[in-house]
């Protein structure tokens, strides 16, 4: 009588379970696996599409060129850019995938994960938050992306150079734009510039009318936008449309889609990792022209640090594969530690014993929908 | 394997926690609140700063966040006196949105937007040990005192108010009181299961206490069913594991992972609704439409 029941369980349940069986690896061949943790949904999910087109060219780039012996393979979790659902993704991709390498973004989840990866001793690799409390979060977190305080130090003798010399800040209330704040604070009037107005905004806040009344009344001959996410395009705009005509500067954050694509952009100076995608080195012309012909845009900044944060991994862990050493993230981080400077996209790159990069860098302006060098 | 089990146990426990207060405010005493995750985010704070600058004891930390989220929680009853139904959710609202601002505003205690890194592994008695016994262990005791005062005088007062406040009044009840007593309850809850929380991640910032969250916390009571003991946990469980589970699936292409989650997700709650309105161990004959 139960026999037809069961049987029904037994096939409803192996259907069910069929989504979750995986292919076994032979020992030898086992893949390195890359753990994303990426927004790759909610209101950030423009970031994660961005992060994740850098690291499946570098991929394909690691696979053309035989760099390692064993095959690669992605395992993506999505962060929606919150802590608590970040560390679930993070066990997963550490306990679960075993993942050699995670890469990751965003100020908060970079902060929650990166005690899960201390405690595994697992490499995980920001290349997407700026935020100067980012630095020695963890021996095993390091960043592909110089923070904030060193790209914004790079643009003050631009700025005295254009006689744009009294400067309004407009930042987010937060550490990373408090860093600026104090960074500006500290060492613009230093370099020969005077902070004509300050003008804290919320994470929040969407309209920027008043804002912009007051940055009127400060007249700056620029204005500094330090902020990050959908809210850059918003303040662009509110700016514009509230009557400032003046220079607006920033940072390589506000080098996202819905920036480029603002006609209220035009003109809009900032600074980024120091990229020449048409006369560079090969590996620079490699990765521009390849990703040109895949996605049909120049790549923005995130796609190359995540190019830089995959090819990274590739480069130590053929090195460990030479010298006949096991990966992991004790062996790869003396590695780093040993080698300290890197051929990446954009040139040499070199760590700190932090596993922050320092790179050079470039002063860009949004010239028809474009991020265009102007000096650097 | 175990490890991330561990991890997802430890988080359902907690969420267990939360969604077993919030149930027992709205459940039994129909006071619906959407600021279940300030109390969460004060205890989280408060046994945040007793595990760095004291000692990071589960204990202690736990007792703490349970004082300072219940004794604040008298901002949430004082409104639960004098305003009901839609227009408390109002006032809550307000407390939420409120609260969330301080959060980021109060550098010195709550680290902003920042939040408070590097929250030392918990301990007990001096030993270090995991967040998953200490809270499966709150989780059950808050589950046996829930049943204990929801079969004694006090629940029955409370389930008197929820249905009929005017004549349970009438009939001599202190209606404030036990509102004030059933608030200070549930936020106490919320309070440990914040501490916990800061514990098991070693970092809190505002973003794990918005309104978003107290909607999940709320929506964990509503699926799996209001005014019982077992449905909260349901929900936890569910709404905690289901999304975990969707990661497993391994033919979903990596620039689409997020919204095909959230598509399956929001389509199976979506079922359930419909299937089950009063919720999974809700009663049956209750939620469905009559007309």
């Amino acid at each position: 009588m139960f026999g037809p029941l069961i049987a029904r369980r037994a096939l409803l349940g192996t259907a069910l379970a069929a989504p979750f069986i995986r292919p076994s690896f032979a020992q030898g061949s086992d893949p390195y696996v890359i753990g994303t943790l990426f927004p790759m949904s909610g209101p950030n999910a423009e970031y994660g599409k961005l992060f994740t087109d850098g690291v499946q060219l570098a991929i394909d780039h690691m696979r053309a060129e035989n760099l390692l012996r064993r095959p690669v393979r992605v395992q993506s979790e999505d962060s929606q850019a919150l802590p608590q659902q970040a560390v679930i993704g993070m066990t997963k991709l550490i306990n679960v995938d075993r993942a050699s390498w995670v890469l990751t973004g965003f100020t908060s989840v970079s902060k929650a994960v990166a005690p899960v990866a201390d405690r595994a001793r697992t490499i995980t690799v920001n290349g997407g938050a700026v935020g100067p409390d980012l630095e020695r979060l963890s021996p095993y977190f390091w960043n592909v992306i110089p923070l904030a305080h060193l790209e914004t130090r790079a643009i003050f003798p631009f700025l005295i150079r254009r006689d744009l010399k009294r400067v309004a800040l407009i930042y987010v209330d937060d550490p990373f734009g408090d860093a600026i704040l104090q960074l500006m604070q500290r060492e613009f009037p230093a370099a020969g510039g005077t902070v004509a107005g300050v003008f804290s905004i919320p994470r929040a806040q969407q309209n920027f009318g008043a804002v912009a009344a007051r940055v009127r009344q400060a007249r700056p001959d620029a204005v500094y936008i330090a902020s990050f996410g959908a809210q850059q395009p918003q303040i662009i705009k509110g700016l514009r449309d509230n009557g400032v005509r003046q220079p607006l500067i920033s940072y390589s954050g506000i080098n996202i889609g819905s920036v480029l694509s603002l006609p209220e952009a035009e003109g809009l100076i900032f600074t980024s990792q120091k990229f020449d995608f048409s006369a560079g080195d090969a590996l620079t012309r490699r990765f521009a022209a390849d990703f040109r012909a895949r996605h049909g845009a120049d790549p923005a900044i995130y796609n190359t640090n995540y190019y830089n944060g995959t090819r990274l991994f590739a480069l130590l862990a053929a090195e460990l594969e030479r010298e006949n050493k096991p990966v992991n993230g004790d062996t790869l981080r003396e590695t780093l530690l040993r080698i300290r400077e890197f051929d990446l996209v954009g040139g040499k790159a070199s760590f700190d014993e932090h596993g922050s990069m320092t790179a050079a860098i470039q002063i860009n302006e949004i010239r028809g929908g474009r991020m265009t060098p102007i000096a650097g | 394997m175990i490890a991330y089990l561990m991890n997802l146990a430890t988080i359902v426990a907690i969420f267990g926690i939360l969604a077993a207060t919030l149930n027992f405010i709205i459940g039994f005493a129909g006071i619906f609140s959407v600021a279940h995750a300030v109390f969460f985010g004060l205890g989280a704070y408060a046994g945040a700063q007793v595990a760095l600058l004291l000692v990071p004891d589960a204990l202690l930390a736990c007792l703490v966040g349970a004082a300072i989220a219940g004794g604040l929680s008298l901002c949430l009853a004082l409104p639960a006196l004098r305003v009901r139904g839609e227009y408390f959710v109002a006032a809550s609202l307000g407390l939420q949105m409120m609260a969330a601002t301080l959060f980021a505003e109060v550098k010195p205690l709550t680290g902003g937007i920042g939040g408070l890194v590097g929250i030392p592994r918990p301990t007990l008695l001096g030993v270090q040990i995991g967040v998953l016994p200490v809270a499966v262990a709150a989780l059950a005791l808050i589950l046996f005192l829930t049943a204990r005062l929801q079969r004694g005088a006090f629940g029955r007062t409370l389930q008197s108010i929820r249905d009929a406040e005017s004549a349970a009044e009438a009939l001599g009840k202190n209606v404030a009181a036990a509102k004030t007593l059933a608030v200070a309850f549930a936020c106490a809850g919320a309070g440990i299961a914040g501490a916990l929380f800061a514990l098991h991640l070693s970092f809190v910032n505002v973003e794990s206490f918005t309104m978003d969250q107290s909607v999940l916390v709320m929506a964990m009571v509503i699926i799996g069913g209001t005014g019982t003991l077992w449905g909260p946990i349901i929900g936890a469980v569910i709404l905690l594991s289901l999304p975990a589970g969707l990661a497993f699936l391994p033919f979903i292409p990596a620039t689409e992972v997020g919204a095909v989650q959230q598509i399956i997700y929001g389509l199976a709650m979506t079922l359930l609704m419909i299937f089950r309105p009063a919720g999974l161990v809700g009663d049956l004959s209750k939620g469905r439409s009559t007309a």
